[in-house]
């Protein structure tokens, strides 16, 4: 044994090499996530862990401007409209190249649009319908202009292509060579290239010395995924990790007591109560405004949310064009509550909620929880309630029906930064689609909807956006709660760190 | 002994339909709808039939059990609807982390668990019989999240001896050969990733181990302290053996059938145990990744994961068995 033992030792000196880890002159990023990417095809995903490594890999035709959902040139460096809104020409960046060394041309935009739209387009594509419903067809018109034509006008088709969803340009090569594994083999034109996926581990990128922007800073990126939001932060505090998002509220002070940068961000989603309105008690608007004028969501947001939240006072948050910062909420009023509860004849009313069992991005406590403090808000002016909660599995669907209940929580997460986007869910059209969860029906508010996707001058869209947000602030469809923020840490030494309110973050001017 | 083995290899096979077709109506008896889920928040209920037409959901459930057999039979568990990507090769990529922890463990587990067993044995009564048995039973009602949470704040964070979460450092992974990086490590020599890999072991190791060392601790302790009362121990001291041979030749041997048989057991419990601790330390195996196939609804994901660990479980149990007639010769297999 003790022959055997010795023969392992000597072996082990004898084959003893050099670490195989980075050369320390690499300049090296390690951003934390909580999970790993559904993939990173972005045609297949719809999920934010894969947006954040996509928008690293991948250039779309514009970009969003740091810190807002504005429209910039990106692959394509210039575009026109025609007249009627059907006709979007984009004259495309030159000498750009694919990580697979292959070029980037109009071609490859038509390849990319084409294989989303039907008859090409599969079921399992989450964002194809969203982002290219409008597009009828794309035309190569030389090498580097390319032309789409729409079905109808549709002001947010821009903001639609600078998404991390669907719009990203991929490699035709590698999709055609990788098939159904693609989503594990992304080729893009961004900043880094992918190099490899350890899965549940990390996932890295390399530096796109060809890259046609800024050069990145950084030799390589590595996305950790670390599942649990306070075991992520004892990385961050021993310096495992230079940044890292959902940082949880509860170690904010520990982060920052160790010198630990957290910053926070107005996320791009809405916290919301929805009453279903095509059934009784909520069909009348009289007892939805009195139940939204019963809840104190400015208590609700600091004690249930800490502070990390702003209250909502309509639909849309504060950076998105559009918004209304003079637009006046339903102010908390139990005394005026309760008369226009007797007014509508509800006297001794109990209702049910249906809400969901966990966290979920703009509700980070989560729906029971939420539920239960709406539930002693409501007591105190004698509205006594029901809470039937399901696993986010089976929520869904039951939402879908609208048989249960009388009111739900819910929530969304902006995908364009548009207004569309956030506020097309009380489209009565939507109310098929089931997006339209409380079945809210408005010819006025279907009208302004509509004006507001044809209207491509931005002054008369943002003016038709805050009338319709003072109708739904009147009409009370939704209680509206909060939009959540997004918390980030970093590292003192690492600077240009800028997370999108999109929930992504763009690297290559990050250093350290 | 052969034909015993395949026997009971061939056993397997009732004992894998069983579990698949448990877990196949486990999954499918709940309302959850995968096709909702990854289709995202944009989902029209028209989308969502479509897929779920795509998906065969809609199917009679014993149809989609048949179609299920019959590609499992063809060796294919399908492919994940999140992910798109090959069952198989996912719980392939990730098996090996939940092997080398469980491993790990297992190894820390009965050496420990059965040192401490021994010694408090023979020393009876004694100061370090108390102690490791009250250690014993910390160890068997500690909750395994949060001994791995304290581990994390006290070792990792306030005394930084140790890595906060992770199989092996940024950019060390040594050259693949068995995926399991301690080995690969030394197979290529690689030190520093040892050294690295071994250090990230140490604490989802030991939180992983607590449980078992516990129960194998109390374990070869009451074998002992019977097999310590025997007429042949008496002989072999009254023989004029030194009391080391007398315990390690003479008892040891004897006390370690039942130990073999509550270690056997615990492989199969550190794999599935594994799922906590994996949680934890963000340990990259399957334990964590079924975790998450199941709050996603991922049929093919949890299916093939429970019948990978269900086919360990059985293959461990045979060599506990095969072990046996090694440990005792009176034990034949036919």
């Amino acid at each position: 044994m003790r022959k055997l033992l010795l023969l392992v030792m000597v072996m082990l000196l004898v084959v003893s090499a050099c670490g195989l880890g980075f050369a320390a002159s690499q300049k090296i990023l390690v951003y934390a996530k909580g999970a790993d990417p559904r993939g990173l095809d972005p045609a297949y995903v719809d999920d934010g862990e894969s947006g954040k490594i996509i928008v690293n890999i991948y250039d779309n035709l514009v970009r969003y401007k740091p810190g807002g959902t504005d429209i910039q040139p990106c692959l394509a460096t210039s575009w026109t409209q025609s007249p009627d809104g059907l006709v979007w020409t984009f004259k495309l960046r030159k000498g750009v190249k694919f990580h697979d060394g292959t070029p980037f041309n109009a071609a490859a935009v038509k390849f990319n649009v084409d294989r989303q739209l039907p008859p090409n387009a599969t079921d399992d594509m989450p964002y194809a319908s969203f982002t290219f419903e409008p597009v009828k067809k794309v035309d190569v018109i030389d090498n580097y202009t390319v032309r789409f034509t729409l079905k109808h006008p549709y002001a947010p088709f821009l903001a639609n292509l600078a998404m991390c969803m669907a719009a990203p340009i991929v490699s035709p090569t590698a999709v055609k060579k990788y098939g159904a594994d693609y989503n594990q083999h992304p080729v893009g034109t961004g900043a880094f290239k992918f190099e490899k996926w350890d899965k549940d581990q990390q996932i890295v990128l390399s530096r796109n010395a060809n890259y046609w922007g800024k050069k990145p800073f950084a030799d390589k990126v590595i996305f950790k995924t670390t599942k649990e939001n306070s075991v992520r932060a004892s990385e961050m505090i021993t310096g495992a990790i230079d940044m890292m998002d959902g940082v949880d509220p509860n170690d904010v002070k520990k982060l920052e007591s160790s010198g630990v940068k957290v910053l926070k961000k107005p996320g791009m989603n809405i916290n919301y109560m929805g009453f279903l309105t095509h059934k009784k008690p909520f069909n009348d608007v009289r007892v939805r405004r009195a139940i939204s004028m019963a809840i104190n969501r400015a208590e609700l947001v600091k004690y249930l949310y800490q502070g990390y939240a702003e209250v909502a006072n309509g639909p849309l948050p504060s950076f998105i064009p559009g918004y209304d910062p003079k637009l006046k909420p339903l102010g908390y009023n139990p005394t005026e509550a309760k008369k226009l509860l007797a007014e509508a004849g509800y006297k001794d009313f109990s209702f049910t909620f249906i809400t969901y069992s966990n966290p979920r991005p703009y509700n980070p406590v989560n729906g029971v929880k939420l539920a239960e403090a709406v539930q002693a808000e409501l007591l105190k002016i004698g509205v006594k309630t029901n809470i039937k909660v399901y696993p986010w599995t089976e929520y869904k669907p039951v939402l879908f029906k609208g048989e249960e209940g009388d009111a739900f929580f819910y929530g969304w997460i902006g995908d364009n930064g548009d207004a569309d986007n956030f506020l097309s869910l009380l489209d009565s059209s939507q109310i098929e689609t089931t997006l339209n969860s409380a079945k809210y029906k408005n010819p006025k508010v279907d009208e302004l909807l509509r004006k507001g996707t044809l209207v491509s001058n931005e002054k008369e869209r943002v003016k038709i956006y805050q009338d319709l947000q003072k109708i739904l602030v009147e009409e009370a469809p939704w209680v509206f709660i909060s939009h959540a923020t997004d918390l980030y840490a970093y590292r003192p030494n690492v600077k240009g760190f800028n997370p999108h309110p999109t929930g992504v973050t763009w690297l290559e001017g990050t250093t350290k | 002994m052969l034909k015993y083995t395949i026997k009971r290899l061939l056993m397997l096979i009732p004992v894998l339909l069983g579990v698949s077709f448990f877990v196949f109506m486990v999954m499918h008896l709940f309302n959850a709808d995968p096709a909702a889920l990854m289709l995202g928040q944009h989902a029209t209920q028209a989308q969502i039939e479509a897929l779920r037409q795509q998906l065969g959901l809609n199917d009679p459930i014993f149809v989609q059990f048949g179609r299920f057999l019959w590609q499992l039979l063809h060796g294919d568990l399908g492919r994940s609807l999140m992910t798109r990507g090959s069952v198989t090769e996912e719980l392939l990529a990730r098996f090996p982390a939940t092997i080398e922890l469980a491993l790990f463990s297992l190894f820390i587990a009965t050496v420990v668990g059965v040192t401490a067993g021994v010694v408090s044995a023979v020393k009876r009564y004694s100061i370090f019989d108390y102690v490791s048995m009250v250690g014993a039973l910390l160890g068997v009602s500690m909750p395994i999240f949060w001994l791995g949470l304290i581990l994390i704040i006290v070792f990792a964070v306030n005394l930084h001896w140790l890595p906060v979460a992770g199989r092996i450092a940024i950019g060390m992974e040594p050259t693949a050969i068995t995926n399991l990086y301690l080995l690969d490590s030394l197979l290529t020599g690689n030190w520093e990733a040892f050294w690295s890999a071994l250090q990230h072991l140490i604490l989802p190791g030991i939180a992983l181990a607590a449980y078992s060392m516990a129960i194998i601790a109390r374990m070869t302790r009451s074998t002992m302290l019977e097999v310590i009362k025997q007429d042949y121990i008496r002989t072999a001291r009254a023989k004029g053996l030194d009391e080391k041979t007398v315990i390690n030749h003479h008892a040891l041997k004897n006390a370690l059938i039942p130990v073999v048989t509550v270690i056997g057991l615990q492989l199969g419990l550190l794999l599935s145990g594994a799922v906590l601790t994996e949680t934890v330390f963000s340990w990259p195996g399957i334990g964590n990744y079924t975790v998450n196939a199941i709050m996603a609804s991922d049929f093919p994901v949890v299916q093939g994961s429970v019948i990978l660990v269900a086919a360990v479980f059985v293959v461990v149990n045979l060599l506990v068995d095969l072990l046996y007639a090694y440990i005792d010769p009176r034990i034949h297999y036919q």
